[in-house]
């Protein structure tokens, strides 16, 4: 592949700046960004990380750490909104803009320098209108690819800018521990020490063939890894594959236990699932249930159903026929309903009565939810579940498409 | 309310339990959608402490929608 400037931009402590900013008395303080009713920071400050809080932790270990943390409750719809704002921003220097997560983005920036000058010239200015519309910070790191954009970027934290020019990719890489790459997880890195390789330029010099009988079609990959090899392409939403599941899942205020409870939330979430599918109107044959129970364990299950189905009660009723099947020997934290096997473009209207009525009461629930917001009109059943939607921000959140979600 | 620069609104004032409050600042402006109506979200400062503001533009409506540290 030709030689490419390719820029990796992470918003630094993304929740905790914007709820920083939005509140001028949690600035230079250490906060805990947590969710609604629950316990898990999901971000900290960077005050907070001084002192040893991190993603993950309990409220009462934040505590243990730096007793005077601050907690503050997520709210999604700040997160959401700032990082599309930011991703538009992204646009104005380059279309090939890759969403990676909601604080993380790949630019491809080989073709804009023509007009902008130099990469580093782009990075200054993102980093300068990021900081003067929203107040917040956010490291970059430019590279030849993808892989060293994102390790350049998290060399400096925060409010970094670090540029690994292609004649510096052996130099860093020779020392660098494996760990380090983006996609060499805890597991790989332990099987990796096994083999011996323990830094990037051993295991870009480590034979391909030993890699691929260990790792199988990933070794090569990984050998490439090694040497700071990446031709994977910078991505635009546009541009992604066709998704492949519709899914939404809940934590929920509190741990459940009553099938009548669950049942509520099962039809809650299948018509989360059921509206979005409808909305981009694809139709799934396999409908999956998610069950996480208190002590933190997971289990999943699907069904196949007849014909494609994208209505809330077809979703529903066939989430309902898993949980028939399982025992449920503790409360429960989270579920999950999911819809896999899309078809797209689907729209046949059924022969029968009956189902004609549902497909049309199902239309018209959409219309006013459309127009008034979602919930507006629902399943009486649901009504008493309080706040509905999606509370947690899904990793695969794209600023708009399919994969976008609204969340509360 | 006021309009600003690039036709952008700002909340100047509110009236909460019959108080006059003066937003001596706004920390910070979102935006989303409920249903087909963009809502405008203001986190906004008076001299005695944090609330959200939303503006409806469909409705054309103003709603205190949040508060903290009073």
């Amino acid at each position: 592949m030709a030689d490419r400037i390719v820029m990796h931009i992470d918003m630094n402590a993304f929740f905790a700046s914007v709820e920083q900013q939005a509140d001028p008395e949690l600035r230079g303080k250490p906060i805990a960004v947590i969710g609604r009713g629950r316990t898990v920071v999901t971000t900290a400050s960077y005050e907070a990380r001084a002192f040893g809080v991190k993603t993950g932790m309990n409220t009462w270990q934040a505590k243990q750490a730096c007793p005077q943390v601050i907690f503050v409750i997520g709210d999604n719809r700040k997160y959401t909104y700032t990082s599309g704002e930011i991703m538009k921003m992204m646009l104005d220097y380059t279309p090939l803009v890759e969403v990676f997560s909601i604080d993380e983005a790949w630019l491809d920036v080989t073709h804009s320098l023509s007009i902008f000058g130099s990469a580093e010239n782009i990075a200054y200015l993102l980093k300068s209108r990021i900081r003067h519309r929203f107040g917040i910070t956010c490291s970059i790191g430019i590279a030849p690819n993808k892989l060293l954009s994102k390790l350049a970027s998290e060399m400096k934290k925060p409010d970094g800018l670090i540029v690994i020019p292609p004649t510096e990719v052996c130099r860093i890489l020779e020392k660098l521990p494996v760990k380090e790459l983006c996609g060499i997880g805890r597991k790989m890195e332990q099987q990796l020490l096994m083999m011996g390789i323990r830094t990037c330029g051993e295991l870009g010099r480590y034979p391909v063939e030993r890699l691929s009988r260990k790792f199988g079609i990933v070794g090569e990959r990984l050998q490439q890894m090694g040497r700071g090899i990446d031709n994977s392409p910078v991505v635009p939403v546009a541009d992604e594959q066709e998704v492949k599941s519709v899914g939404h899942s809940m934590t929920l205020e509190r741990d459940i236990e009553r099938r009548q409870e669950i049942l509520k939330y099962l039809l809650q979430l299948s018509e989360m699932v059921g509206r979005r599918a409808r909305r981009y109107n694809v139709a799934g044959k396999t409908v999956h249930l998610t069950i996480r129970f208190a002590d933190f364990s997971t289990i999943g299950r699907q069904c196949t159903v007849k014909n494609h189905a994208n209505r809330s009660d077809e979703i529903f009723n066939a989430a309902v026929s898993i949980l028939d099947t399982l025992e449920l020997d503790q409360p429960v934290r989270l579920l999950g309903v999911r819809i896999t096997n899309l078809c797209y473009q689907r729209q046949q209207l059924p022969l029968f009565e009956d189902e004609l009525r549902k497909v049309l009461a199902t239309s018209a629930m959409d219309e006013v939810n459309d127009r008034y917001g979602s919930f507006a009109v629902t399943y009486g059943s649901v009504l008493d579940n309080g706040e509905k939607g999606s509370f947690v921000i899904s990793p695969a959140w794209r600023p708009d498409g399919i994969r976008n979600v609204d969340v509360l | 309310m006021v309009f600003g620069p690039d036709r952008a609104i700002r909340p100047v004032w509110f009236d909460w339990h019959n108080r006059k409050h003066a937003v001596l600042e706004t920390t910070y402006t979102w935006s989303d959608l409920k249903g087909s109506a963009r809502r405008l979200h203001f986190a906004v400062r008076d001299a005695g402490g944090l609330y959200e503001l939303t503006y409806d533009t469909a409705e054309q409506t103003w709603e205190l929608t949040g508060l903290e540290g009073n």
